[in-house]
């Protein structure tokens, strides 16, 4: 009962204040290039081609199975530049403490925030902190904006993307989505599901040494079946996946069978999707399965010259319209 | 050239003029295409009138002089004699001024812009072709394309309109002297018989196996194709409107082969017999079926549909042909190909859809190849295009008369009429599941046959193509497009995709509004409209609803007491789910619900992905789990399928569920008291099938009467795919009309979603439906 909580006095910019941000961000996240005391960070460039993109967490329960609010903050603003063909280097941190948050939840949280980032090769360089009353936020939310560098000459973009090409994953869906819903309904499953929420810097990194590579995005809210769209929508072609291709975890898919879910539409935090040259393909397999957390990457399915559609091909020949998901599906079949 | 010498009055006129009277008749109805002007040239020369026939904008135009005892004869077996396929209606007489005509001609026709067109359907082969094919001296003998212009195939080979050769998918046939001499002459019953064929200038067969001809001849190909069924291999068979997959029906390991090959474990497969003589033409299907008149007069139609009809314990054919079930889906040959098949191989085949499970059936030879190859061992195919596919149609006797469940080859493309003028031409795009579209204009709709579940790539360019197709063929174009209103259905995407004004229609006025605008009347309605799951007015999922009042203004008056099946659409596969949210809505439990870690009751409590349905089909669903302990379905309906065939029907009438009013203002029937009997294991299954059929053809009558109490309203519509479940449909038909209710079931559309897209043009043009999703 008695556990320290944050309190308002903590977000009034007094002493309260300066000592949270010493005690608990500073103290984790210290590095050469923050500096508290000014309000900006000052930043050296090795090359001027920047790469530039924020995000913000709200997710509940702050804490889950694989992960908490802090690694997804830093892993899901790593993953949106990873993608983008970009080497990380800075966030900024805002955070967004809710009254009554407890102490000691705040430290394990931003102390998982600082190994991500120290993983990931990123230096927290500037930040923010509010704290609002009680019951006017969800305990924590997080904001991070990151900057990093392109790594190579080719910047992988949705206009490269040519029928016949691959579409490559590089590990199995719906692992956070699934881990996240079970923690917050508190279904009191015990066992092997938990996020997949990690850096896809090593994943990308290997990627793009493929001059055939010509996509790749990070399968978040809306899951595989959100990315893929998204491609059949920027690139005004067809996308044909081959539904038994598709990695799923078997917890994931018993638990996603059991409540009339579809795996493909839940989130990871930890895979890419990426679109490559068909000839280069196999390679680029090989080289991702050698890669932690790849070693069940696939290839999921082919850019067909049709109507801007997915097509869920079935291993009996079956084909089916993946559609876009709805805001709240309802059952359509009798 | 005789013209009549008016300046010396009729009474100079050498033939008995002065009891000549002449007559002029307009026709309409279905009198194109069907051989309707050879008819009336042959019958005006029997009667030795003289005069003319012409097409004139899609009607019949006569005239026609002579003794007035000869045309009033004319005149009465002009309707009573009419060809099969003719619908002709007289329109209107007039007295017109004798010509004294020579003879009587056929005319061209009048322009066909503006015209009142008719696409008429597949038929079957006639009897006087069925003689031609039989007959050793006939030039056209086992021609397996025969056909004139009172069979044969029409809409699958069109391309435009009007309806002449050049427009269809004959165009690439050249007619040989013989051929052309026959359609070219009046007198023939082949004059202008579009797809007229013979096997020196018409299409052949080609027999393939691995990629690989192996006999083109036909009289080869056939002796051939017959073998392979003897073999028990698995035959595909290019037919009129697609591909049909063909196996020996009293070879049950073959059968086992093609369910194992085709992935369709239990749904039942159709049989086609072989045509008896004419003494009995069903004489080999009465070995195996059971056959009731009117059953009989269904099968015989000119659309030769598939017909549901009782097993007879004595068949000796396969027992996996239907399993679980007590009917087996039967037809006879349609075409001529098929005749001569059937006759050579002699027993009964299955005949089941070339196609992938709920798409359209294929058409194309390097299509079916593709996808079929891995479930055939030998195609035959013929080189006559199919321009567009239809299916088999399938019929079944309910609510004491033979009924469709889908209308296809020959029942398709089917004419409406409604009783209020569209203002302009529209397309609707009906449901999800067993779809078809419809067209309309002015007073007309035109409905689509079956095009198939709408989740697959194909079945949607099949919709887009039929769509183009009929508004072309019809020369009408939509400048409105209506569609359900539920979100997701494909059907509903493709319309605001359209760039077209949308109407959105609730699913159940479409099917309320789809029975009214068949049945007629002013009058106002209670229509039940008992299905699987449609979006409602109130954002829940409907389907056990009790509509009061009439196209354009439905109020929903009762329903059944709702339930949260967990999983959403899964509960479609598995019944378990609608018995789980029964039990738990009543706070019971049971061991036959497969949820070891508690993971939907969790989802339950918590209402995740539990989305509130009151549709009678998910009741069915569950009590068949409960009482047959059936936890996944391979097909839809399977469980009350099967839990229908355990049922006898009910001869009183049971006890009444509960029936209270809400706070909505909605009556509810509360099912709950009913699950101690289903979970009752000291009950036979039959006794509890046969109960629950009975209490919930009770539950229709209860509601009618609160109806008629509150309304005065006596007429009661039954309608939804769940009537097509024939114990509950019978009982609520009987019990209803014992009752005083005027109690009536569509039957020319299916009841079930293949009706949506006619309603959604009877709820449109009546002003129902919304502009906001």
């Amino acid at each position: 009962m008695n556990e320290p909580r944050v309190s308002l006095a903590q977000g009034n910019g007094g002493r309260f204040m300066r000592e949270l941000i010493q005690d608990v961000f500073v103290r984790h996240l210290a590095n050469d290039d923050l500096d508290t005391s000014l309000d900006s960070a000052v930043l050296d460039f090795p090359q001027d081609r920047l790469v530039f993109t924020t995000d913000g967490f709200t997710v509940q329960p702050l804490e889950f199975p694989g992960g908490n609010i802090g690694s997804l903050a830093v892993h899901g603003t790593v993953n949106d530049l990873a993608v983008a063909g970009a080497r990380p280097l800075y966030l900024s941190l805002n955070a967004i403490i809710e009254e009554g948050l407890p102490l000691a939840q705040l430290e394990r949280i931003i102390a998982s925030l600082a190994a991500a980032a120290q993983e990931a090769g990123v230096r927290v360089v500037t930040g923010d902190t509010k704290v609002v009353p009680c019951g006017q936020g969800g305990g924590l939310y997080l904001v991070t904006t990151g900057i990093g560098i392109r790594m190579a000459d080719i910047q992988p973009r949705p206009a490269l993307i040519q029928c016949g090409d691959a579409i490559l994953i590089s590990g199995p869906v719906g692992d956070h989505g699934t881990a996240v819903m079970l923690a917050r309904e508190q279904f009191g499953l015990e066992g092997d599901l938990a996020s997949d929420s990690a850096s896809v810097l090593p994943l990308t990194s290997a990627l793009l040494q493929f001059d055939g590579l010509r996509f790749m995005r990070d399968p978040t809210r809306g899951g595989l079946a959100c990315v893929v769209h998204d491609i059949v929508r920027s690139c005004r072609l067809g996308v044909a996946l081959d539904e038994w291709m598709i990695p799923v975890n078997g917890p994931v898919r018993s638990v996603c069978e059991m409540l009339g879910y579809d795996p493909l539409y839940l989130a990871c935090e930890g895979r890419i999707l990426a679109v490559i040259d068909a000839a280069q393909a196999a390679a680029a397999l090989e080289c991702l399965r050698a890669l932690p957390g790849a070693a069940e990457a696939a290839c999921i399915g082919t850019i067909i010259d049709s109507p801007p559609a997915v097509i869920l091909r079935t291993d009996i020949g079956g084909e089916r319209m993946l559609q876009e998901l709805e805001d709240d599906p309802l059952p359509r079949i009798c | 050239m005789q013209t009549p010498h008016t300046d010396l009055g009729p009474t100079a006129k050498p033939a008995a003029p002065l009891r000549y009277r002449a007559e002029r008749l307009r026709l309409t109805g279905r009198v194109q295409g069907v051989g309707f002007r050879p008819f009336v040239y042959r019958l005006a020369n029997q009667h030795g009138l003289t005069g003319w026939v012409q097409n004139q904008l899609g009607e019949v135009e006569i005239f026609v002089e002579g003794c007035p005892a000869d045309l009033e004869q004319f005149r009465t077996e002009l309707i009573a004699s009419a060809p099969p396929l003719a619908r002709p209606l007289i329109a209107a007489i007039r007295e017109a001024e004798c010509q004294l005509l020579q003879n009587f001609s056929i005319r061209d026709s009048a322009s066909q812009r503006e015209a009142r067109i008719f696409v008429p359907p597949d038929n079957f082969t006639c009897p006087d072709c069925l003689a031609e094919l039989k007959n050793a001296s006939d030039r056209r003998y086992r021609y397996p394309f025969i056909n004139c212009t009172q069979c044969g195939p029409r809409y699958t080979l069109i391309n435009a309109m009007p309806y002449d050769r050049p427009n269809t998918s004959m165009a690439g046939f050249p007619l040989c002297p013989a051929c052309a001499a026959e359609y070219h002459n009046p007198a023939d019953r082949r004059f202008h018989a579009e797809p007229l064929a013979c096997e020196r200038c018409g299409p052949s067969l080609e027999l393939v196996r691995d990629d690989e001809t192996i006999a083109t001849g036909n009289e080869d190909c056939l002796h051939l194709a017959v073998n392979v069924l003897y073999d028990g291999q698995i035959l595909a068979v290019k037919g009129i409107g697609g591909y049909h997959l063909l196996c020996d029906a009293a070879n049950s390991s073959t059968v086992a082969e093609l369910r194992r090959r085709k992935n369709r474990p239990d749904k039942p497969f159709a049989v086609m017999f072989p045509e008896g003589d004419d003494d009995d033409p069903l004489a080999c299907l009465r070995q195996h079926v059971t056959v009731s008149e009117d059953e009989a007069g269904a099968l015989l139609h000119p659309a030769r549909p598939i017909v549901l009809l009782r097993k007879q314990a004595s068949s000796v054919l396969a027992q996996n042909l239907a399993p679980g079930l007590a009917e087996l889906g039967s037809f006879l040959p349609y075409s001529p190909l098929h005749h001569l098949l059937l006759d050579a191989f002699g027993g009964p085949v299955v005949a089941t859809s070339g196609n992938v499970s709920g798409e359209p059936v294929l058409t194309d030879r390097n299509t079916a190849q593709e996808r079929l190859g891995p479930i055939a061992d030998v195609f035959l195919h013929h080189d006559r295009p199919i321009v567009r596919p239809a299916d088999d149609s399938v019929m079944r006797r309910t609510g004491g008369a033979v009924r469709p469940s889908r209308i296809g080859r020959g029942m398709a493309p089917r004419e409406l009429e409604i009783p209020v003028a569209l203002d302009s031409p529209v397309l609707a795009v009906g449901g999800q599941m067993k779809n078809t579209i419809a067209i309309g204009w002015k007073n007309r709709v035109i409905v689509s046959p079956h095009i198939g579940e709408m989740d697959s790539p194909r079945s949607l360019l099949v919709l887009d193509t039929v769509a183009r197709d009929l508004q072309k063929l019809y020369g009408v174009r939509a400048v409105q497009v209506l569609a359900d209103r539920h979100p997701g259905y494909t059907t509903h995407r493709y319309a605001a995709n359209l760039k077209l004004p949308c109407t959105w229609i609730l699913h159940h006025h479409a099917h309320a509004s789809a029975l009214v605008g068949e049945l007629g009347g002013e009058d106002s309605w209670a229509v039940f409209t008992w299905d699987g799951v449609g979006l409602g007015e109130d954002g829940t999922l409907w389907g056990g609803e009790c509509l009061v009042g009439r196209p354009g203004n439905w109020r929903r008056f009762a329903s059944l007491a709702p339930i949260r099946p967990p999983g959403g659409d899964a509960a479609a596969r598995q019944p378990w789910r609608s018995a789980a949210a029964m039990l738990w809505a009543d706070e019971r439990d049971w061991d036959g619900i497969p949820d070891p870690h508690r993971i939907a009751y969790t989802a339950w409590q918590k209402g995740i992905n539990c989305p509130t349905s009151s549709a009678a089909g998910r009741l069915f669903d569950g009590a068949a789990s409960m009482v047959c302990g059936i936890e996944d379905c391979s097909f839809e309906a399977q469980a009350p399928m099967f839990f229908e065939a355990l049922a006898t029907p009910g001869e009183q009438m049971p006890g009444a569920l509960p029936l209270l009013r809400h706070e909505d203002g909605i009556w509810r029937s509360d099912w709950r008291p009913m699950l101690p009997m289903l979970l009752d294991p000291h009950r036979s299954k039959q006794h509890r099938a046969t109960n629950f059929h009975a209490v919930m053809a009770r539950v229709i009558v209860d509601q009618a009467r609160k109806v008629r109490d509150e309304t005065g309203i006596n007429r009661v519509g039954l309608t939804g795919g769940v009537f097509q479940n024939r114990i509950l449909a019978d009982a609520a038909m009987r019990w209803l009309r014992l009752d005083g209710f005027a109690a009536s079931m569509p039957s020319v559309m299916p009841c079930n979603d293949a009706a949506l897209s006619f309603g959604q043009v009877v709820e449109f043009a009546a002003g129902g439906g919304s502009q906001h999703e």
